[in-house]
């Protein structure tokens, strides 16, 4: 709700330096507070990921936590769970279908999607997501 | 696996590094700054972001998870906030204002700088930490003064003569306080009295812990214009300390149909930085003194 509304009617202040990444660590002291489970979710999600080839994390440019395959971005984690990932437009179409997954919270027509993760079954669906995404980008680098 | 001791050592060296490096830091800048009394953009967005990193340094290799990171920087924003409170000598009220920033900067910190560590690229973080240490120096030198009018206007269903009556001095204010500040013991107007109905006349603004602001009436014209300098405010550990009022204001409009536009315009300066932060609090906190005093002012005009 709140992440919703801020970056619905405040998303222009993400070009101020720092701004979205003091945003995302308030989302992480209210997960915190409210919700601590979502915390050791995506803590599993990273610690999941950190373990296949070529996979590094860093800080996302509009808050939150980076996957980066070989040195480029496949997805994003941002502190109150939500999962933004880049995937072909044919894939989009396929896991819109299954009905759990949303069109990318800002870029609804691109290759990107979105995922909540709200329960420990959702972090699987995730690394299942994080898994397709990342054999994308190795398998593209590799024939590439 | 790292020893249980070795952990909690490497953990409270984390704390203690990052807080013994702010107030030096802060001691620092205080003989640094033109005027010591003002309160820089760089203690309170730099410090606790290099504090974050500062920690993240000490906590690196030790393969502590985000949530426990969180936890972590939760409790050194707190440790922090406590030894303001003991040697910067501030009140609850200043400290809960600026918890905020501090707990937002901190937890940046920890994960920009875990981001930095595990990179490991020497030369990356030492540009970004010579970039922080231009920023806090620049920040330091730099002459910092800001004043702000607020201006809160409410239509009184009373004649400006009955109005005016109740704008130069009025009885105690009985009604329950709304906000929140004033309600967890931020002092709020309860009366105001004068010596006298002129130009040069004393005024007096009572507040609810017993402070009084000494004001002195420089604009004296009934049923239009009451306008008064602050001579003297009390300093409170609690932000009084950080904003002075210069000047309030009444002005009366009467509507020619049995109703009065009651204006109230308060002149303040503030010593804090970041104004995006600390003067969105400042025109809330004015705002919200205004708005006690014109509802009385309102209800008291009406009740006739």
């Amino acid at each position: 709700m709140m992440f919703s509304f801020v970056v619905k009617n405040l998303g222009f202040l993400k070009a101020v330096p720092m701004l979205p990444l003091v945003f995302d660590s308030l989302l992480r002291v209210r997960a915190f507070i409210t919700k601590p489970k979502i915390l050791d979710w995506m803590d599993e999600l990273e610690s999941e990921a950190l373990t296949w080839p070529g996979m590094s994390m860093a800080i996302h440019k509009y808050g939150g936590l980076q996957f980066n395959s070989c040195g480029k971005e496949i997805a994003h984690l941002h502190s109150n769970g939500l999962l933004d990932l880049l995937c072909s437009k044919k894939s989009k179409m396929k896991l819109m279908l299954e009905g759990r997954i949303q069109e990318h919270h800002l870029f609804a027509k691109s290759g990107w999607i979105s995922f909540y993760i709200r329960s420990k079954d959702d972090v699987n669906y995730a690394k299942g997501l994080l898994l397709a995404a990342y054999l994308k980008k190795h398998k593209g680098n590799l024939t590439g | 696996m790292m020893n249980k001791k070795i952990y909690e050592f490497e953990v409270m060296k984390g704390f203690i590094l990052s807080n013994l490096f702010a107030f030096i830091v802060i001691g620092l800048s205080r003989l640094l700054k033109p005027d010591p009394g003002v309160f820089v953009y760089a203690e309170f967005v730099i410090v606790p972001l290099l504090m974050g990193i500062i920690s993240a340094w000490c906590w690196k290799g030790m393969e502590i998870n985000g949530k426990k990171l969180t936890g972590f920087s939760c409790l050194n924003g707190a440790l922090a906030i406590l030894l303001s409170a003991v040697f910067l000598g501030e009140g609850v009220i200043c400290l809960v204002i600026v918890s905020p920033l501090i707990f937002a900067f901190i937890i940046t910190g920890v994960f920009i700088g875990r981001a930095m560590f595990r990179k490991d690229n020497t030369n990356l973080n030492m540009s970004i930490l010579s970039f922080l240490f231009m920023l806090f120096i620049v920040d330091s030198v730099s002459k910092h003064h800001y004043e702000n009018l607020v201006s809160d206007v409410m239509v009184i269903n009373a004649p400006a003569k009955e109005v005016w009556k109740h704008v130069v001095a009025f009885k105690k204010i009985e009604k329950k306080n709304e906000f929140w500040l004033f309600r967890i013991g931020m002092p709020s107007p309860v009366a105001a009295t004068v010596d006298g109905y002129y130009e040069g006349a004393g005024r007096k603004c009572i507040f609810s812990n017993g402070y009084i602001f000494d004001e002195k009436i420089v604009a004296y014209k009934p049923e239009q214009n009451l306008t008064f300098d602050i001579v003297k405010q009390p300093k409170d550990p609690e932000i009084m300390g950080h904003i002075d009022i210069l000047k309030g204001q009444f002005l009366l409009k009467d509507n020619g149909n049995g109703t009065t536009t009651l204006t109230g315009n308060s002149w303040y300066r503030l010593y804090v930085f970041p104004l995006w932060y600390y003067d969105a609090w400042a025109e809330s906190i004015t705002r919200n003194v205004h708005l006690r005093v014109m509802d009385h002012i309102k209800e008291l005009s009406e009740r006739r």
